[in-house]
């Protein structure tokens, strides 16, 4: 058998790449400022989510995508917090969202009438830091109940992010986690990480995640404006 | 975790590619697989594998070549000329 041999050097993922290139053009053309929310099952998303539609509700428009592998009970809770559209994506044992996936949830949204859009990825640090959603940008949440050396042992996750949510501070008293080496370990991976800590039960460092997020939007708002003349 | 998605997407880019150029009788393809990519070799072998054994694959054989960062790419076809 004779065999010969043809160059393809094609990237697995350019197709997903190319929807989620198309899918954040949309975004930032309508102004919309886009977060995937990243992070181990039960790190507390849907919770900073919950806490997030209370506080900022009334004076922006906030749409949410959940992804879940079966059942749609984040939406299902999100929704209660929300008179904005939420978006329930099941993947059916998929361990990630992708770009096409989002691109047909967005259907279901008027991104004329958003702000801000959160796409609340499957809980889980490894898969979803592959996938480009067409986001600005990661936000990875790390809570206190987990180990502190998270960030060394996913370390392409909290790289690819560009925020960090620590989250359940207030459970620090009930705990031996040593959060400075919990931050260093993030450092080491990504120096560049801005952080937020916060607590969805007292409300705890929620002004200071408030407010980075009035700023993007206003931003993002800018921008709008600047893109349609 | 999500080897099964990965493998079908080189399979689709093996499959446009030898529609595109009129090709058949493949028997290899080669995939370059990261150690940042976020991917088993051993389980994106098996799902190749499998996959492979359908038409229009007719039983070619999935070789895959590690490297160094996040890279994950189908490198080349090989056919039976």
């Amino acid at each position: 058998m004779t065999v010969r041999v043809i160059d393809v050097r094609e990237r697995v993922m350019a197709r997903n790449d190319e929807i989620a290139a198309t899918v954040r053009q949309r975004l930032e053309t309508e102004g919309v400022l886009a977060l995937n929310l990243v992070s181990s099952p039960g790190a507390g998303k849907t919770t900073l989510l919950e806490r997030t539609l209370d506080a900022l509700g009334g004076e922006m428009a906030i749409a949410v995508v959940t992804g879940d592998v079966q059942t749609q009970n984040d939406a299902d809770r999100i929704a209660r917090h929300t008179p904005s559209l939420v978006q329930a994506v099941v993947t059916g044992g998929a361990c990630h969202l992708d770009a096409s996936q989002v691109d047909r949830a967005l259907e279901a949204i008027d991104l004329t009438r958003t702000d801000l859009l959160f796409i609340e990825n499957v809980g889980n640090l490894v898969c979803p830091a592959a996938w480009d959603l067409g986001e600005r940008a990661k936000v990875v949440l790390f809570s206190v109940t987990e180990g502190e050396d998270k960030p060394l042992k996913y370390p392409r996750m909290f790289r690819e992010a560009r925020y960090a949510v620590m989250t359940k501070i207030d459970l620090l008293p009930h705990l031996s986690f040593d959060l400075a080496r919990a931050i260093r370990a993030m450092r080491d991976v990504n120096p560049e990480l801005e952080l937020f800590t916060t607590s969805g039960t007292t409300g705890q460092g929620m002004e200071s995640w408030l407010a980075f997020l009035r700023r993007e939007v206003a931003g993002a708002s800018t921008a709008r404006g600047a893109l349609r003349g | 975790m999500h080897e099964m998605s990965i493998a079908l997407e080189v399979c689709r880019i093996a499959e446009a590619r030898l529609a595109r150029d009129k090709l058949d009788r493949l028997v290899g393809v080669g995939v370059v697989v990261g150690d940042e990519a976020g991917i088993e070799p051993a389980n994106l072998q098996f799902c190749l594998d499998v996959l492979l054994t359908h038409p229009p694959f007719h039983g070619a054989t999935a070789k895959i070549a590690r490297c160094t960062g996040d890279t994950l790419r189908v490198d080349y076809l090989e056919l039976d000329e």
